[in-house]
């Protein structure tokens, strides 16, 4: 049963594209976002479905008429999509600023593409600090009126409320999943947990509580004896395919714990429901943990990664990272050199690039790290 | 050549030299000099990127250095790529800006023409010119341990929303208070209004001297502007830098009076966009002259020229115009401008140069060049290459597309 489940899952992750066009065919509208700092409930109460674009691997051939070879191919690869005509169940998309390829992105997207939506939430690069709440707070006002524009009414503040509950409970179980992984990797393996927790992408988030439920259902019925096994952290942007973990596992290593923006980073922290809606929802991406593209004074990102590898009993750490990605490159200096010389952890970069993935490569490189790990 | 003759090319290319150049390198030296001698003692040194507010650091006496415009330097002197080198041995990657890396390079080799900056006693980063910046001066904020004043400006679609004018006003008087902290000493205002009035007079010279540019001959090449315009970006709000424009601007009338061209001989016009190729610098230079083509006018040094600064309202009007800098708007906007460039200065095309490291500059640059075309009519040229690192440049191969763009313009 469970078994299926996760099959299900990562066959979702492997290709989301037919499943996003069933949405569409089933009477949703769905509207794409690509980064973690969304607030998608705005959407969802406005009765869309926000779905998540993470690039795909494919060889490009109208991207390159728009963006230059040196950009990542997350950017490239979904405006491909976009150009081919492969996305037109979409309503439309969403891009907010992180990093400069997001914010050239979302004109390039405008510019080419038809789609009747189009939103944009600017961010300020400080977090966590009094002084830009009130912008933030703003912008997402701004972008409730985008959204409100769109379908032609307003949002009232119970659906509001109510989308905010929906998905603070899809934080707290997607938060149960990853505990559970840390605590016993063998009954909720780190393929199986990154899966469940992304099918949640390509869904609505009511349908995806559900699924979770059941997915922790299965695992607390699993008695396992536990065996040991290589613990591995993963960082860094998107993992659009499930590669990386199914080679983890293939070679006797599991995750138990990422900061991906894929991951950990997405359904971190959740939506206070005491403030006014579009205050609380500004209030959580000012608080959750920082993308690399943003800064935050309160505690910097190598304090919550070694915090984490702490936590998770990880041995090793994976950067695993698009090429041509400037905030996170920037940062994998520092983060090694801190790992190593305050953890003794040791780590591993594999950039990547869509439309030049390779398996093999990628399964060499993890082999030489592990063993490394094991110390062979 | 005749005696004669080569008398008459010596005096005629003396004529066309701009003088203000020597007294540039004045300017320039003097303020390195200062720079350099001022690490170690009372004086506080801040390094602040080159879109950031500089005039209150002008005002709090502090000496502001710029990472960039050493950069620019460093790879005008073809030492750039070691100081990279560098930086990647340290793990940082090659596909990230190449001044973020010559400059990390710097800092920890001192290496470079002028043995390395002085070190900072604190850092001021603006983000209205890339989110790179950011993650640089995190870097050099860890690297030296000094506090790093982040000075944010949300990116602009359309027309400046009140909540990011608000936000950035507020932080113009945060930084202020940064400031008073950091030098121990109290704001003054009336100082303030006096920078911030000199500041204004010297950019409105340089949008003059630029504008200098319409006639035809040009009196400069978009070369010589990327070389002048070393003090408007690290010195603006200085009094120095107001008498140097002022000479400078004398300078382009007569010229512009008397009819003498940069060039020998000027056949056609060319617009340029992105950070020059500084590497590169003489060999283009070279190469635009010999194909009597002149650059008159680019996206980049316009960049300093600001719009609508108001003397009465000197704080605001900083933060808004700081807040709406060329590369912080939408991509309609920088076509505006593009466009705008291009009928003031009469080019009969564009040459973009796509800098592999310059992700905010070069990211766009496709769509803007099919919407300046539609608009205009005029052909454009894109060429790759990287500002500063110059592994990634193919010289042969970027001349002769050069060639063939000039020689089929009009
Ligand atoms: S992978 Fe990096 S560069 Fe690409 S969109 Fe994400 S943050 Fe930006
Ligand atoms: S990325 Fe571009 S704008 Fe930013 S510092 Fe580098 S060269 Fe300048």
């Amino acid at each position: 049963m469970e078994d299926q489940l996760v099959e299900k899952c990562v066959q979702l992750w492997e290709d989301p594209i037919p499943h996003l066009a069933q949405i569409r065919e089933e009477g949703g509208i769905p509207v794409a976002y690509f980064c973690s700092y969304v607030p998608e409930e705005i959407m969802h109460a406005a009765g869309l479905t926000p779905v998540r674009l993470l690039g795909a691997r494919r060889t490009i051939s109208h991207a390159d008429a728009h963006l230059q070879a040196y950009c990542c191919s997350v950017a490239r690869t979904d405006l491909d999509m976009a150009l081919a005509g492969e996305l037109s169940f979409l309503e439309g998309a969403v891009f907010v600023q992180t990093c400069d390829t997001m914010m050239r992105l979302s004109d390039i997207w405008r510019r080419n593409t038809d789609f009747p939506f189009h939103g944009d939430l600017v961010l300020p690069v400080r977090m966590g600090e009094d002084i830009s709440l009130p912008f933030l707070v703003e912008e997402v006002k701004r972008f409730k009126a985008q959204v409100e524009y769109h379908v032609g009414s307003s949002i009232r503040e119970d659906a509001l409320r109510e989308s905010i509950r929906t998905y603070n409970e899809n934080r707290r179980l997607a938060e149960e999943v990853y505990l559970l992984r840390r605590a016993d990797p063998v009954a909720v393996d780190g393929l199986s947990a990154a899966a469940a927790l992304m099918a949640g992408y390509w869904m609505k988030k009511e349908d995806h509580n559900a699924l979770l439920k059941r997915f922790l259902e299965n695992a607390r019925s699993k008695g396992t004896e536990k065996l040991p096994q290589v613990r591995l952290l993963v960082t860094g942007s998107v993992c659009t395919t499930p590669d990386l973990y199914q080679l983890v596992q293939e070679l006797g290593a599991c995750v138990v714990d990422d900061d991906l923006c894929s991951g950990h980073r997405y359904f971190d922290s959740l939506v206070e429901e005491s403030f006014p809606p579009e205050e609380a929802l500004a209030r959580r991406l000012w608080m959750r943990v920082n993308c690399p593209s943003k800064h935050q004074s309160l505690e910097d990102r190598a304090e919550r990664l070694l915090k984490q590898v702490k936590e998770s009993g990880a041995q090793g750490v994976v950067f695993y990272l698009q090429s041509f990605c400037e905030p996170h490159l920037f940062d994998v200096p520092y983060l090694r050199r801190k790992l190593q010389e305050e953890a003794g952890i040791p780590s591993v970069v594999l950039e990547t690039e869509l439309q030049s993935f390779s398996r093999g490569q990628l399964r060499t490189r993890l082999q030489a790290f592990i063993e490394t790990i094991i110390g062979v | 050549m005749s005696g004669n003759q080569i008398k008459q090319e010596v005096e005629d290319r003396e004529r066309r030299k701009i003088k203000s150049t020597a007294a540039m390198r004045d300017l320039m030296l003097k303020y390195y000099m200062e720079a350099k001698a001022a690490e170690g003692t009372d004086k506080k040194i801040a390094w602040i990127t080159s879109g950031g507010p500089v005039e209150p650091l002008i005002c709090f006496d502090v000496i502001p250095v710029y990472p960039e415009n050493h950069g620019a330097m460093c790879g005008a002197a073809h030492m750039n790529v070691e100081l990279c080198e560098v930086a990647e041995g340290m793990g940082f990657s090659r596909d990230l800006c190449s001044y973020a890396r010559g400059d990390i390079g710097s800092a920890v080799t001192k290496g470079g023409p002028i043995g390395g900056l002085p070190k900072p006693d604190f850092l001021v980063c603006c983000n209205n010119i890339c989110n790179t910046v950011l993650k640089w001066y995190e870097e050099l904020s860890r690297f030296f341990d000094v506090p790093l004043y982040i000075y944010d400006t949300p990116f602009v679609r359309g027309s400046l929303p009140s909540h990011t004018r608000d936000f950035a006003v507020r932080q113009m008087e945060e930084y202020i208070g940064f400031l008073e902290r950091m030098t121990g000493r109290e704001f003054d205002e009336q100082r303030f209004l006096e920078v911030a009035a000199r500041s204004f007079a010297a950019i409105s010279l340089w949008g003059q001297i630029l504008s200098c540019n319409s006639a035809k001959p040009a009196p400069m090449t978009c070369f010589d502007a990327f070389i002048l315009m070393a003090p408007i970006v690290t010195l603006r709000g200085t009094q120095e830098v107001v008498d140097f424009y002022d000479g400078l601007l004398r300078e382009m009338r007569e010229r512009v009076e008397q009819g003498i061209g940069i060039l020998p001989s000027e056949k056609r016009r060319v617009l340029w966009d992105n950070i020059p190729i500084w590497y590169e610098m003489r060999n283009l230079g070279r190469l635009f002259m010999e194909l009597e083509t002149c650059l008159v006018a680019d996206t980049y040094t316009n960049a300093w020229t600001f719009e609508g600064v108001d003397p009465e309202r000197p704080m605001e009007s900083m933060a808004e115009a700081y807040a709406e800098v060329y590369l912080n708007i939408n991509l309609e906007r920088m076509a505006d401008r593009m466009v705008g460039l291009a009928e003031r200065f009469q080019v009969d095309g564009m040459v973009m140069h796509s800098n592999r490291s310059c992700k905010p500059y070069s990211l766009g640059q496709y769509d803007l060049a099919r919407e300046f075309t539609k608009r205009t009519g005029l052909p454009v040229l894109i060429i790759e290459a990287d500002h500063t690192d110059s592994r990634w440049y193919n010289r042969a191969e970027v001349e002769g597309r050069i060639r063939d763009f000039v020689e089929n313009l009009l």
